[in-house]
Formats: structure tokens, sequence, C-alpha cells
């Protein structure tokens, strides 16, 4: 379920701090929010919302977090030719995403995907890991 | 005619700088607004609307006026005074960011050196301004303001709007419907190429909606809005829309209330934010 670099108890750590912060910017209860929810197809978060969590993580966390920056770090060595064509990506961008986002379970994962798309298989660990990322990073 | 019409609205009907006075480019920015005499009443939203476009003209200059915000998010918004038509607003917004992704801020409206309103962690996520305004004409806008500053007294007012009720529970919960007006001379300039109501008459129409629902309580006094906190738009409101409100009393005592309030358009939830309210 995780990276390698990044360990579950990192994941821990941070997780009660995170779901808050998700469950404050969304207007719903803690409890809604699980480890492996999705953010947009569980908890209706719009593109707005995306924008208010990386806000407040950064002010929480002291981190910065780039936009598109989890895409950018799935994609690792490929070239964006390489990860997507004409707003779908590729297999071989498809098997980059599916080892990166260990978070998100399997059955989320269907080929073609389109890039637009790959907002919605974000977690609540997906933004934890990004947060221990930028931590790493810093 | 209709382009007549919206050319004579811009940065007329909806436009709430008249000067700046410096900007340390995406940094920081001061400037001053005359609210005309002779309108009849200026809400406080509209004070947070002037901030909101003072920060705006420091973050589209940053980026070469290729994008501007829109509204989106404000963490908190104190009122912490009142305003009357011929008040001056003296306004200052300090930014955090300002790129192609978004705009952040704080930002401060006084009169005579008092705070009125005062924003927190507002956040606008920039939009492609060719899809909303001229940039060439935004631009010269900011080099007006920048210099001799506009003309005070172009603003005439908005209608003030009210909703109609449909259900709720006294004292608990209320619900209502609000259509948007097909036309209205704001859209001239809310945005001349893209007009959608602005969320900060909605912000004013959800005050009016919570405090509808505390005066339903039992006590005496008059209730105040003290704070809106987590105000969130999630979407653009076009012309012509109808919009659901809902008000919950989510937490009461004597003399304070919070109030949840959201905007549905169907099923999906285009607004957000609580009120605290105060009985005086």
């Amino acid at each position: 379920m995780i990276t390698p670099t990044i360990s579950q108890d990192e994941i821990d750590a941070i997780y009660p701090q995170v779901a808050d912060i998700i469950a404050d910017a969304l207007g719903c209860d803690e409890d809604e929010v699980k480890p492996n929810s999705s953010l947009i197809n569980d908890l209706d978060a719009e593109s707005i919302d995306f924008l208010d969590i990386v806000f407040r993580l950064e002010r929480e966390f002291k981190v910065k977090i780039p936009r598109g920056k989890a895409v950018e770090e799935a994609r690792g060595e490929l070239s964006e030719e390489e990860f997507e064509q004409s707003g779908v990506v590729t297999d071989a961008g498809f098997e980059k995403i599916k080892g990166f986002m260990t978070e998100v379970p399997a059955d989320r994962f269907s080929s073609p995907m389109k890039s637009a798309e790959i907002p919605k298989l974000f977690t609540t660990e997906t933004f934890c890991k990004m947060v221990i990322r930028e931590q790493q990073g810093a | 005619m209709q382009e007549l019409t919206t050319m004579s609205n811009h940065f007329k009907a909806f436009s709430f700088v008249d000067q700046i006075h410096s900007d340390e480019i995406g940094v920081k920015i001061m400037g001053s607004y005359q609210i005309p005499a002779r309108i009849d009443q200026f809400p406080l939203s509209l004070v947070a609307e002037a901030i909101g476009q003072l920060a705006a003209m420091s973050s589209m200059k940053a980026v070469d006026f290729q994008f501007r915000p829109v509204a989106g998010i404000a963490g908190a918004v104190d009122f912490t005074g009142v305003v009357k038509p011929g008040d001056t607003l003296e306004l200052e917004a300090t930014l955090s960011k300002a790129d192609e992704e978004s705009v952040n801020y704080d930002g401060i409206a006084k009169v005579n050196g008092e705070p009125v309103v005062v924003l927190h962690d507002s956040l606008g996520p920039m939009v492609p301004m060719l899809d909303f305004d001229d940039p060439s004409a935004v631009s010269a806008r900011y080099d007006l303001l920048v210099g001799e500053g506009a003309e005070p007294g172009a603003f005439k007012g908005v209608p003030e709007f009210t909703y109609e009720k449909t259900g709720g529970e006294r004292g608990a919960s209320s619900e209502g419907k609000f259509t948007i007006p097909s036309e209205a001379p704001f859209f001239g300039d809310h945005f001349a190429r893209n007009p959608v109501f602005p969320g900060t008459l909605l912000m004013n129409l959800n005050l009016k909606l919570a405090l509808d629902l505390v005066s339903e309580l039992e006590g005496e006094g008059i209730w105040e809005p003290v704070q809106m906190i987590n105000v969130k738009l999630r979407d653009f409101m076009p012309p012509g829309e109808t919009l659901d409100l809902q008000a919950s009393v989510a937490e009461v005592s004597d003399h304070t209330a919070k109030v949840r309030v959201q905007t549905r358009k169907g099923k999906k939830r285009t607004s957000s934010a609580q009120v605290l309210l105060r009985r005086v």
C-alpha cells in the first residue's frame, strides 16, 4: 500500500491533521473522511476544494505543494509525450500511475484513462504523501 | 445594443476601487474608494468586494493581465464596523501568492482609520483573462487607478435582493429560492465578457437568510453578523439561474449564534459558509 520511500508510520503520524483539514475544507464530518476516500467521488470535492486543501496543508505543515506536483512525480522519468497523448494516459503512463499511487485501491484504475480524470483517484492518503514528500524534499 | 450597454457599465456598475495609492506588485497594495453619497446603502459584503478588487488589481498586474482572479474562498470575513454612503474606504491587501494559479491575500477596509471589514486567508483561483475581460482594457484601468484615479460616483447601487421562503423549521432551519436576474447593470462589469452573479451579492443574501433565521429565536434584542467563516464559492452563477438557499442553526446561546448556510443548484452544492452572529 505504500511507496518504498514513505512508511505507513509516516502517513499515520500526519493522517489526523490531514483528515481534519480535508473535513474542514469540504464541510463534512471527520468520520466521513477515510484513508482511501476518493475526494471527488466519495466526498464531492471540486477543483476549488483541491486549491483550498493544498492551501491549508501548506500553511499547516509549512511546505509548498506546487500545482500538478503529484502527477509530475507519478510521471517520473517519462516525458510528457510518453505519459499522455491527446489527453489520454498512455499504457506506460498508466502503469506509472498505478505504481506510484499505491494508496489507491486497484479497482479504481481503469484504462484508458483521461489525464483530466487522474484527480478522481486522489484519496486522503494521497494528500498525506504529498505533504511527506515535500517535507522530505525540504 | 447589448454590447453598448455592457460597455457603458464596464468599470462603473460594479467597480469599487477609485485610486491605487501604492502597489508593491503581487505583495502589497493600498487604495481607496469613495462610496457615492446618493445611493441608498452600501452593504458590508460590497466592502469585502472592494478589498478583493484591490487585491485582484495587484495580482493581475503580477501576471501581466493574462489571468484574473475570481471569487473562491475566504477563511474569515470580520464585520467590525459600519459604512454609509459618502464614506471613503481606505483599502489594503497583503498578498502571499499571486501567480497563474491563484491569488492568496489578507485585506482590510477602514473608514476614518477604523476597520470595518477584515478579510483573512482569501484565495481566488486565476482564470484566463480573455474569457472574462479585455486584457488591454483592464491594464488601462490599472494605469488609470495608479495615476489620476477614476472619477468617483459611477456606482448607482444594486437592488436589494431577497429570496422566496420555501421551507424550514422555525428558529432551527430555513430554506429559500432565489432567481438571479437575467439582466442587471452589474453584469456589464462582472464580467464584461462573461457575466456572472457576484459572490459578494450572494454573501449578502446568505447574511439576510441567517439573520432572518436567528430572528425567529426566543429572546430580546437585534441580531447582527459578526463574522463569516469558511466562505467558499464552488461554481459560477450565470444570469437567470435559480438557486436553492439553505440555513441551519449550528450553535446558539443567549447572545450568539452560528448558522451554516449553503446554496445548491439541483444536487450540486455551489456555495457554503458559516455565519457568526450576536444579539445586541
